[in-house]
């Protein structure tokens, strides 16, 4: 290993199939005799159903198969089990699935959902988390207590309340007591979507055996593979998910998807493929939508600034299923200390049904909705001291020996380290123009995952010395296949060019559990270093034989296996890639083949009644950005002039990849500040278009200044950290920290439209805050 | 998704024409596709057939005419007026326009014929092509005419069209030497956004012509501002007082863009600045 590929910029594997076109999605994809599929989607927010008849659909020239939930009245979801495939008995929101078709052609199936007669009786909905919570609310799901449920979330039965997430850490009101100063604060986030340039997509076909074979834009194969079979009552191993390139997910294309409506019509459709692809309008309203919150946010601290208590509750508004969110509510509760030490903590979490569109996981999983009122919360604190926020944060910031919310002792932190470069690289403390204004705000984050997500890969030396390496995490833009792909080189001693890494096939990949939570290069990144550590021993132990020299003795550089001092005795890893060869014309080994698996060990379950436990995470990721803004007066116009952004990644396997994902995040947290809201008028998503749905363009991009800080993380692949939603949590609570700085007032529901800080600014001329 | 259409392409003006009449109802027009193919695809339209004109000569292009005037048929890209070198330094105004509206991939397709033709009240080109009191010609089966575009907006999405007309091309009037002009779009993001408030200003001579887009059925002419203006010059004008005559000609709604509140007071500051830009002295 002459040179190290582990910090090398290393340009992305897929760059040039991507910037040509030839990049295949499964949009791309066709069959012969694929049928395509159309979904029939409810009306109303909340109804029960009182019949659908679809005999007039079925007699449709060109209609193969439709399917409602009486074919299937079977339940789907990752976490809590709360979602029927097709409606059964009642709809929850305003496109919920009532009936699928799969016909010839698009156009035949869009025309035959029109020949489906459903007869519905309208019930009382809710729209907003209070109601919902309110002792005579309708219910929602009226047998709550009877889902099936990883036995981490805890439902209130017979209320709207999907998961109750309690923190107790000490006892708040003697931490209140101890306080100098209390303050309190209401923060709002509206429900969101991730805006995925690639829609969901895929294609179902059930072969003669049984066999289901899913083409899917997912993020997960594993996790669809093993829903679908739980699904449909069918062994995981009749299941098979194929996942070529997808065009983004940012947590939308997590868990299952649009793959359990599909599979119900293609068990219909006589072993045909069919085809799925979501319009943008269901993108927007079907798929899962960023959670809304309330949170209420109570802080004691002390005249020097630290924090003492903290009580806070946050009401998630979930929507109509919380099959995933009910695990974003949890992270939100045992992440709710965010990034800094808080020695009394009370948390209630609250996962609530609505019958808005169904909230699910989104870029950061609950950590930028967290952070948009911790991070106010925190900069309040400092203006109200009159004391510096960089300073503020500083005092509190999470360090080596301090806990968090679920009692666990921090080590290998670098949070003021990345406070102080943040600060630095906004200019904080400098003069300023009028008008402008200066904010900072820090984050945490966790990959959510149960203590059993593992990973997987295989790597296949072939006989021309390069490597094929086998993996289940999806490329979702993220640059996972380059940042796996320079380990296993790295640790072969090949060069990074000769290493292909597969695209999923759930068949003949390793296991994945998900691709999420930041963790790919993490948990796969682990997975990999021991494979290819497995293929190199075996490539050694070949070589040490063949060449007579103890194994501890070599080395491989640049597809050569050798002599660590004397490079001239040497065989080529092309050369043993099928066994070594002797002189005498036989043979041992065979074909080398590395396996290596990870799994994050340690992770315990938490107190139910007061959150407490030895370690709820497998580690975490802290990181900082600060804003630097202009605002006009007049109009109300936040323009943002610069981010500076600084994270503690343990080690920074590609710098080129580090910034890229960081830049993004920037901009999508720019995008989330100022412009993105899923406008819902009693359920009914309004702006369901990029015509009224806004998102950051290339013209709005802020300066950015990037850095990273290195606190090797002690099972991290060479100290790595999980890394890439963290990107996105802190800018929005930054921003609005700088629109404070500069004109005093501060906007606490997202996001901050000129309209808003119009009205704030008035307010504020009136007398008020 | 389409509903199944027939695709024709006509290579004269008649054909076209009579085509569209003998098929009102049936049949639309398509130049650039940029807002009829949107509709088709989400079902708001379904005509049978699709007529497109980009194939018949003299709709597409930009000819300076011996006066001054610009004539540009209907057919022409958003971005080939932008970049037009006698649009972009005489008719400033629509050059911003143009280059204003959609994205530049949209405005390599999109056109001005069909940016009116749409007649979107918020549609950029209309509020500048209004100011500089372009003329539209139009050809139907029984022969031209000529329409100001002040009249051609009949409500939103309507227009003074009947079945067979098509637009053939818009005139610009010359303007008087040291003529200035300037296009403002109030949207949410910085690019890629549909107009939440436009205003378009021309200083042609004595005279100051304003028009504001998003605001009302139509595009339409603040009138009572542009008399407070008339015959006069700074520093005797009192520029707030005008801006808000300005917002006093606008009857904006509140919509999932801006409220009824925000148009009104943007309008005031967009054309305090707009005017003050345009009269002030400059600076050397």
């Amino acid at each position: 290993m002459t040179q190290s590929l582990i910090g090398a910029s290393v340009p992305r594997k897929d760059a040039l199939e991507k910037v040509t076109g030839t990049a295949r999605y499964v949009g791309d994809l066709s069959m012969p005799n694929m049928l395509h599929a159309r979904i029939l989607r409810s009306p109303f927010p909340h109804a029960r159903i009182r019949s659908i008849d679809v005999s007039k659909a079925r007699r449709l020239p060109g209609v193969k198969a439709v399917v409602t939930g009486r074919d299937f009245p079977n339940f789907i979801g990752l976490y809590l089990v709360d979602r029927n495939i097709f409606a059964v008995d009642k709809v929850r929101y305003i496109g919920d699935p009532v009936a699928g078709v799969a016909a010839v052609s698009p156009q035949v199936a869009e025309e035959a959902l029109k020949l489906i007669e459903v007869e519905y009786e309208e019930l009382p909905a809710v729209f907003d988390p209070f109601s919902a919570m309110a002792p005579d609310a309708p219910l929602i799901h009226e047998n709550l207590h009877q889902y099936k449920l990883v036995p981490v979330y805890f439902p209130i039965p017979h209320t709207n309340v999907a998961n109750h997430m309690k923190i107790r850490k000490g006892d708040v009101e003697e931490g209140f007591r101890l306080s100098d100063e209390i303050i309190e604060g209401t923060y709002h986030v509206p429900q969101m979507q991730h805006c995925q340039i690639e829609p969901h997509t895929a294609i179902a076909q059930v072969d003669a055996t049984g066999k289901v074979t899913v083409w899917s834009s997912c993020q997960s194969p594993n996790a669809v593979r093993k829903l679908l079979a739980v699904a449909f009552d069918i062994p995981v191993g009749k299941v098979r998910v194929i996942t070529p390139y997808v065009g983004g997910g940012f947590g939308g294309k997590a868990g299952v998807t649009l793959e359990g409506v599909l599979t119900a019509i293609a068990m219909k459709a006589g072993g045909r493929p069919v085809k799925l692809v979501y319009s943008r309008e269901e993108v927007f309203r079907d798929t899962m939508v960023r959670q809304g919150l309330v949170a209420k946010i109570k802080t004691g601290f002390k005249k020097d600034g630290r924090l003492v208590a903290q009580q806070a509750e946050l009401y998630w508004d979930a929507g109509a299923y919380c099959e995933y969110g009910v695990n974003i509510v949890r992270a939100a509760g045992y992440s709710s200390a965010g990034p800094y030490y808080i020695p009394y903590m009370k948390t209630d979490s609250y996962c609530i049904y609505t019958n808005n569109p169904a909230g699910g996981p989104f870029r950061g999983f609950g950590m930028g909705e967290l952070h948009w009122a911790l991070d106010q919360q925190m900069d309040r604190i400092a203006h109200h001291l009159s004391m510096d926020p960089v300073e503020v944060r500083l005092i509190n910031a999470a360090r080596d020996g301090t806990t968090t919310a679920t009692g666990e002792v921090l080590k290998d932190i670098g949070l003021t380290k990345c406070i102080n470069e943040a600060a630095r690289q906004i200019g904080w403390g400098t003069p300023k123009n009028p008008l402008t204004g200066r904010g900072i705000a820090c984050m945490v984050k966790a990959p959510a995952m149960p203590g059993n997500a593992s990973s997987a890969a295989f790597i296949k030396i072939n006989e021309d010395g390069s490597a094929n390496l086998l993996i289940t995490a999806t490329e979702i833009g993220q640059g996972a296949d380059t940042a796996l792909a320079q380990i296993a080189a790295h640790e072969l001693g090949l060069p990074v060019d000769k290493v292909t890494v597969s695209l999923p096939d759930t068949d003949y990949t390793p296991y994945e559990w998900q691709t999420v939570a930041s963790r790919i290069t993490y948990s796969a990144g682990n997975a990999v270093i021991a494979a290819a550590r497995d293929a190199r021993n075996q490539l050694i132990t070949m070589a040490g034989e063949g060449l007579g020299i103890p194994a501890d003795q070599l080395t491989i550089t640049d597809g050569v296996v050798h002599a660590v001092n004397d490079p001239a005795k040497a065989i080529r890893v092309a050369d043993l890639a099928l066994g070594l060869n002797l002189p005498n014309g036989s043979a041992r080994y065979g074909p080398v083949m590395g396996r290596g698996h990870f799994i994050p060990e340690g992770i315990e379950g938490l107190d139910p009644e007061t959150g407490q436990g030895k370690k709820a995470v497998s580690h975490w990721t802290f990181g900082v950005q600060a804003a630097e803004v202009e605002v006009d007066p007049e109009t109300g116009r936040v323009d943002v002039k610069k981010i500076a952004a600084v994270y503690d990644i343990g080690k920074v396997i590609n710098p080129l990849l580090a910034a890229g994902q960081t830049e993004g995040g920037i901009v999508q947290g720019l995008s989330v500040a100022l412009y993105e809201q899923l406008q819902l008028q009693r359920g009914r998503v309004m702006n369901p278009s990029f015509v009224d749905y806004k998102i950051a363009t290339a013209a709005d991009t802020p300066e950015m200044a990037i850095g990273f800080v290195e606190t090797p993380l002690a099972d991290g692949p060479y100290g790595a950290r999980g890394f890439a939603e963290h990107t996105m949590v802190p800018t929005a609570p930054a921003i609005a920290n700088a629109v404070y700085d500069a004109i005093g007032v501060r906007i606490t529901d997202l996001p901050i439209t000129p309209e808003k800080v119009l009205a704030a600014l008035r307010s504020k001329g009136k007398g008020g805050e | 998704m389409f509903q199944p259409f027939q695709y024709l392409a006509p290579h004269t003006l008649a054909e076209a024409c009579a085509f569209l009449r003998d098929n009102a109802g049936k049949a639309m027009a398509m130049a650039g596709g940029t807002d009829l193919l949107v509709r088709m695809h989400d079902r708001h339209w379904n005509p049978a057939y699709v007529v497109d004109i980009k194939k018949i000569p003299g709709l597409t292009g930009i000819t300076v005419n011996g006066d001054g005037g610009i004539t540009i048929g209907a057919a022409t890209t958003l971005n080939a007026i932008a970049r037009h070198p006698a649009i972009t330094a005489r008719y400033t105004v629509l050059a911003e326009a143009a280059h204003v509206v959609g994205s530049y991939q949209v405005r390599n397709r999109a056109t001005i014929g069909g940016n009116i033709c749409n007649a979107s009240p918020a549609a950029d080109t209309a509020a500048s092509l209004l100011a500089l009191e372009a003329m539209v010609s139009i050809t139907g089966p029984d022969g031209e005419r000529r329409v100001p575009l002040a009249e051609f907006f009949t409500g939103p999405g309507k227009t003074v069209l009947v079945p067979g007309e098509l637009v053939t091309t818009i005139e610009l009037p010359t303007l008087p030497a040291g003529s200035v002009s300037t296009y403002r779009k109030l949207m949410r993001t910085r690019a890629v956004d549909l107009s939440q408030v436009g205003l378009a200003v021309v200083v042609a001579g004595g005279a100051v012509r304003i028009a504001l887009g998003a605001v009302a059925a139509t595009p339409i002419r603040a009138t009572g501002a542009e008399a407070l203006l008339a015959g006069r010059s700074m520093p005797d004008l009192d520029i707030p007082a005008i801006a808000r005559e300005v917002a006093a000609a606008a009857s904006p709604i509140s919509d999932l863009r801006a409220s009824r509140e925000y148009r009104l007071h943007m309008i005031e500051v967009m054309a305090r600045r707009a005017l003050t830009d345009l009269l002030a002295p400059k600076r050397q």
